[in-house]
């Protein structure tokens, strides 16, 4: 390809021009490259929310070490918790951890809307199926208490801060549908479109390689139509090649610096209930490649919505989850569907927590589940009797320092101290109360180390 | 060329003068000249380390002469003589000072130039628009067209009526619409139509309730990220707020969802009736808040139009209007941001703009069309086989159709060819009357975009050959809502519209002129001069200065003498017993050329001069403070300013500005009308006097006008050949964006004379400018030679 220069050289033209090594405006905001240096071992959480309650004789393992062996094989998970088998010593459960906020709203829009804020809903329009309407929470989720603790530093500082992914969660805004929030009145919407995240997450490496892709022929246009021009106005066009050949070799000094691996999406998937594993799937890769480039520390991945309703036609169940959730339990069909389900999010726990032990720790020792804890969670103890008593809190990993490979029991402890003691984990130790302060009585939860 | 000028005018003669002057070389000034006048000057006029500016103006030889035997030179201005200034005059003028002498010496050409910022803007919007539906026209009725339903939601079934509402401003009570057809506890209105803003810029909308509401501002109904979502109702808040870019002049969608219900699962025993009020407002670009008005509402829905958010650096306004001539890496870096955003936004509507699912077999050749015909809209013509291959075929090589989409609207859209469509110079080899070149300058000069399907239709047919047919298509163009936008602009521009600061006034002075006065005065000129544009059978120039009326609402009428209810919205007036001139003594111009408890004959004489009449002022030669009025006690505004500017220095200009700007003296710093002025001082020195507004001006051709008083002024300016010469000339550039003297020296005059025969039609003129153009250049012209050859 020929390229004028005219007069001046292009380098002389690219000073004149302001063109050097000051980036162009919207190459700004790269990557955290620089951020992040090892100051310590990085520590991640990963709060996973599925809906509805659990089963619990499906559920709840016995209390105790959970390496415990009888004739020397190790106890059976229960049917709920089977597929996180591989992961039995990086688990802790934990049973008598109540949601203990009243107030305001229905019993799916307390158990999801308090769940991480530990403080009331507002008083509001949105009407429940019993008790008075509600709005939104109060005050922040923990999660977001901890992503300003990290952000507030420069050596914990990211990207994104958090990263709020979603698997087809309703396209409605209210009470039953958000889980995270920045403050009172502030819910923030989980991104439960995989090609939306992808946009954030790497949309500006993806426009840096589709500009190089056609620079190319925008300079080869330029060469043609500058030939029918007068030569006063060849002036103008040949500055304009200057710049786009400068702007070229930043893009290329970008990319050199900026490389790491981009995770390739399936295209065309549909947001639809019958594609939520392939879904879940895209969520899973786009967040763990989030983590390894240290785009944020803090996540959360909720399925679904407080009140869910999936209908997981995969597994050979036609009715949708929540409807199912209201059965007696002496419904022992529903009981048999509700624990597949379950044990079919557990199973995205797992893959979830084998992704992130097959990734290596960049910079660092072992791998991304030694550094990341999954907390994963739900709305409601039970769903039949809309209990928050006994949350199913299950957690995965090392990122927090908890001893894992246990089921530990407490005594109807109000769920604000273990969301202290997430902080305090994080080294938030200032923080001294959580959520409803009269719920925060004897600090964080202990015996979690 | 001057012959088809005059045809496609109809002018009777075109009037554009000889370019052959008699020969300068030996004209007697010339030694005059060289003895008193180059050491300052330079031998040709260029300036020299004492006078830096070039000698050029637009003053005629008459105007020179006195100049010359009053002024100059400066040191000594008797040594030259009223018959040496006179032959001084006439050389300069001749050589190198006057317009047509600059014509012969530096032949004007058509430029090369890359889009303005409101190109971009407007371009894009209908780019993209053009794939999303058709605007709906202004010329309906004004307001929201509100849908009143029983019940909690917007179900069809349940709708009682349908009825226009000029805003949306209720209170409801605790009944309700009506108790007879609604539930008090429980019913839902969704407000839906069109927002027509005045302003390019950022709006601030807020939505004041107690219930459950959603905003929609240029979106569509039922986007998942309304632009007020207070659907759940927490807490005690009863005031939303939201921000959007919005292109000024232009409908785009709005709807308000408003219920006064619970949501969430349906319990009507649990509702009650309580009070229910609901306010839409909004807070215009430099604005305040209040209610958003009829007149930028109508009741039919748009497409929502993709306004870039993309800061771009601003345009090279130097010669008088924008022009795309400077090149830096800013400009290309927002110009690709540009690209990418929008690149960005098609990705993401592309299911709806090219109507293609996600999931259809056929999606990548679907995607590959859409990307050509993007292509053929964004360059105004179709593809051929080389454009093809490099915007469309190559980026979609090798990736997945979504990702190709992206690249192949970048490579369209950062390609030379869309950048610098300006007088489609990529074409450079076709033909200058090629059709679609023709499609191109149309869509350029009259809606800075590009040529819509009716454009690209008729370039197609060849329908775009004639002046005819040029003139019936500007002509549906100019009504259309983007060409009614540019000639607004191009009045709002004209008149420094756009330059004025929010007006600030002393509070001790004037407590009445606050903030909210100073914005109902905005409105009321912006009023004004839409009525002037579009509301008789013509929209005479002359009216700009002669209108003895104004629009004036409830809460402007007090402070200037007119008696209406408070609340009453604009409508025209006639204040001060028909003292009123046009635009001229609008409140608004006369306070914005105004100090902030005094007048400004000064200002309001530059703007005159120079703006209005089109003389070529120079800068003072130094900073000057104007004159505190402690100094010279007991003086008026109007011989203070006098005494400042009374040195022979301040006069070569000044003599021109003050009796021009001392025609307004009875109009006070915020417009009101005032038979008498006071003096500046002390307070014992403080004495009231008749105003003299008595003044003059000396245009270039004929003899000086007198004139006492704003009307006698205002009618001297309407009847004047300067200023109808200054506005041919602005509205020229305003729509060409190319020097007016390119398109050959008898352009000017012969737009001047079919302007007068035409009854001062400004809509006419835009028309008659664009028939005059859009044929290109004349070929001289467009492939003007070396510097300093003659062009013709």
């Amino acid at each position: 390809m020929t390229h004028h220069h005219g007069p001046i050289g292009r380098r002389e033209l690219l000073r004149r021009l302001g063109v050097g090594s000051a980036a162009l405006p919207f190459l700004g905001n790269l990557p955290s490259l620089a951020r992040g240096a090892a100051v310590g071992p990085k520590q991640r959480l990963i709060v996973l929310f599925t809906p509805d309650g659990t089963v619990r004789k499906n559920f709840w393992p016995a209390a105790g070490s959970l390496s415990a062996a009888v004739d020397g094989a190790p106890v059976a998970l229960p049917p709920i918790l089977a597929p996180l088998e591989p992961f039995r010593d990086r688990l802790l459960t934990l049973k008598g951890v109540c949601n203990k906020i009243r107030g305001d709203g229905d019993g799916h829009m307390r158990g999801i809307g308090c769940l991480l804020t530990g403080v009331e809903l507002f008083p509001g329009n949105i009407q429940g199926g019993s008790d008075t309407p509600a709005g939104w929470s109060s005050g922040p989720s923990i999660d977001q208490e901890i992503r300003a603790h990290l952000q507030a530093r420069p050596e914990t500082a990211t990207r994104f801060g958090s990263l709020e992914f979603g698997v087809l969660v309703p396209n409605r805004a209210d009470t039953w549908t958000r889980m995270v929030y920045a403050g009172p009145n502030k819910p923030v919407a989980p991104i439960d479109d995989p090609y939306q995240m992808f946009a954030r997450l790497y949309g500006q490496t993806r426009d840096r390689e589709s500009l190089r892709s056609v620079l190319d022929e925008v300079r080869e246009d330029l060469a043609a139509v500058s030939a029918v021009l007068p030569a006063e106005d060849r002036r103008i066009l040949e500055e304009h090649a200057a710049l786009v050949r400068g702007f070229e070799e930043e893009l290329a000094e970008q990319r050199t610096a900026a490389a790491h691996a981009v995770p390739v999406l399936e295209p065309g998937i549909l947001e639809d209930n019958d594609r939520m594993p392939q879904i879940s799937r895209m969520q899973i890769e786009l967040l763990v490649a989030s983590l390894a480039a240290d785009f944020t520390r803090v996540a959360s991945l909720q399925y679904t919505n407080s009140v869910g309703q999936p209908r997981m036609q995969w597994l050979g169940i036609d009715e949708g989850q929540h409807d199912l959730s209201h059965e007696p339990n002496s419904n022992a069909a529903a009981q048999e569907k509700l624990t597949r389900i379950n044990a079919w999010y557990a199973g995205e726990v797992a893959h979830l927590a084998r992704r992130l032990a097959e990734t290596p720790e960049p910079g660092g020792d072992g791998s991304l589940l030694d550094h990341t804890t999954i907390l994963w969670t739900n709305e409601l103890g039970e769903g039949n009797s809309h209990t928050r008593n006994d949350i199913p809190w299950v957690l995965v990993g090392g990122g927090l320092g908890f001893s894992t490979g246990r089921a530990l029991e407490f005594p109807e402890v109000a769920h604000n101290r273990f969301l202290l003691a997430l902080a305090h984990a994080f080294g938030h130790t200032g923080l001294e109360r959580f959520g409803n302060p009269d719920f925060c009585g004897d600090g964080p939860l202990t015996g979690l180390a | 060329m001057l012959l088809w000028t005059a045809i496609a005018l109809g002018a009777s003669a075109a009037v554009g003068q000889s370019a052959d002057g008699p020969g300068a070389g030996d004209h007697p000034g010339r030694a005059i000249y060289l003895q008193h006048c180059q050491r300052c000057h330079g031998p040709d006029g260029e300036g020299t380390d004492q006078v830096s500016a070039p000698l050029v103006g637009e003053r005629s030889i008459n105007q020179l002469a006195a100049l010359i035997d009053e002024t100059m030179p400066e040191d000594d201005p008797d040594a030259v003589d009223a018959a040496a200034a006179r032959q001084v005059a006439e050389y300069v003028h001749e050589a190198f000072y006057s317009p047509l002498a600059r014509e012969r010496t530096r032949p004007a050409r058509v430029e090369l130039s890359h889009l303005t910022v409101r190109q971009h803007l407007h371009s894009i919007a209908d780019l993209v628009g053009s794939f999303a539906g058709e605007l709906p026209s202004l010329g309906g009725e004004r307001g929201l067209a509100g849908s009143y339903h029983k019940g909690r939601s917007f179900d069809g079934q349940q709708r009682i009526f349908t009825r226009i509402d000029p805003g949306v401003r209720f209170d409801f009570g605790t009944e309700g619409p009506d108790p007879e057809l609604f539930e008090p506890g429980r019913f839902a209105i969704r407000w839906s139509g069109s927002v027509v803003p005045t302003d390019t810029g950022i709006h601030e909308f807020v939505v004041r309730t107690e219930h459950a509401v959603r905003l929609y501002v240029n979106q569509r109904g039922d986007a998942e990220d309304p632009l007020v979502d207070a659907w759940v109702k927490s807490g005690t808040d009863t005031e939303f707020r939201g921000r959007v870019m919005l292109l000024g002049g232009r409908p785009q969608p709005l709807v308000l969802e408003f219920s006064k219900a619970n949501q969430g699962v349906d319990n009507p025993n649990r509702e009650r009736p309580t009070r229910a009020t609901v306010e839409l407002l909004w807070r215009r670009p430099g604005g305040l808040l209040e209610t958003v008005p009829a007149r930028c509402l109508i009741p039919e829905g748009a497409p929502p139009t993709l306004v870039l958010t993309t800061p771009f650096p601003p345009d090279d306004r130097s010669t008088g209007y924008d022009r795309g001539t400077g090149m830096s890496a800013e400009w290309l870096g927002a110009a690709t941001t540009a690209a990418i955003e929008t690149a960005d936004h098609v990705a993401a509507e592309v299911d709806r703009l090219a109507r293609v699912r996600r999931d259809a077999p056929d999606r990548p050749d679907r995607l590959r069309r859409f990307a050509a015909t993007f292509a053929g809209r964004a360059f105004g013509r179709p593809l051929d086989e080389d454009l093809q291959r490099l915007v469309v075929e190559r980026p979609f090589a090798d990736v997945d159709p979504d990702a190709g989409l992206r690249r192949s609207i970048l490579a369209i859209l950062v390609s030379p060819r869309y950048l610098f469509r300006t007088d489609g110079f990529a074409d450079g080899a076709r033909p200058v009357a090629d059709p679609y070149r023709v499609a191109g300058r149309l869509a350029l000069g009259l809606w800075d975009s590009i040529p819509d399907r009716q454009l690209l239709e008729a370039a197609e047919r060849g329908q775009l050959a004639s002046p005819e047919q040029i003139r019936r298509q500007a002509e549906r163009m100019l009504v259309d809502p983007r060409g009614r936008s540019k000639l607004r602009d191009m009045l709002v521009t004209w008149l420094r519209l756009d330059q004025s600061a929010e007006i600030a006034k002393d509070p001790e002075r004037f407590p009445e002129f606050t903030p909210e006065v100073a914005a109902d005065l905005r409105t009321s000129l912006e009023i004004q001069l839409d009525e002037l544009l579009w509301r008789g059978p013509t929209a005479d120039f002359r009216r700009l200065f002669t209108d003895d009326e104004m629009p004036l609402n409830g809460r402007l009428a007090p402070l200037y003498g007119v008696d209406l209810p408070a609340t009453a919205d604009f409508r025209r007036v006639r204040p001060d017993g028909g003292q009123r001139a046009g635009v001229l003594t609008h409140p608004h111009l006369l306070a914005m050329l105004s100090y902030r408890s005094a007048t400004s004959p000064i200002h309001r004489g530059v703007f005159l001069a120079r703006g209005v009449l089109g003389n070529v002022l120079k800068p003072p030669q130094e900073a000057i403070a104007p004159l505190a009025p402690d100094l010279h006690p007991g003086l008026t505004t109007r011989q203070r300013v006098e005494l400042q500017t009374s040195p022979a220095t301040c006069q070569t200009c000044h003599a021109l500005v003050n009796p021009l700007g001392f025609g307004l003296e009875a109009f006070d710093a915020i417009g009101r009308h005032r038979p008498v002025v006071r003096t500046d001082g002390p307070a014992e020195t403080v004495a009231e006097v008749a105003v003299d507004d008595s003044g003059a001006y000396q245009p270039r051709h004929g003899a000086a006008v007198g004139f006492r008083g704003a009307r006698e002024l205002a009618a001297m300016v309407a009847a004047s050949d300067d200023s109808r010469e200054a506005f041919v000339r602005n509205l020229f550039h305003a729509l060409v964006r190319q020097p007016v003297r390119a398109y050959g020296p008898g352009m000017q005059g012969a737009l001047e004379a079919s302007f007068g025969e035409q009854g001062y039609d400004i809509r006419r003129l835009a028309v008659d400018i664009m028939v005059a153009t859009a044929l290109g250049p004349p070929a001289s012209a467009a492939t003007a030679g070396p510097p300093g050859a003659p062009s013709r």
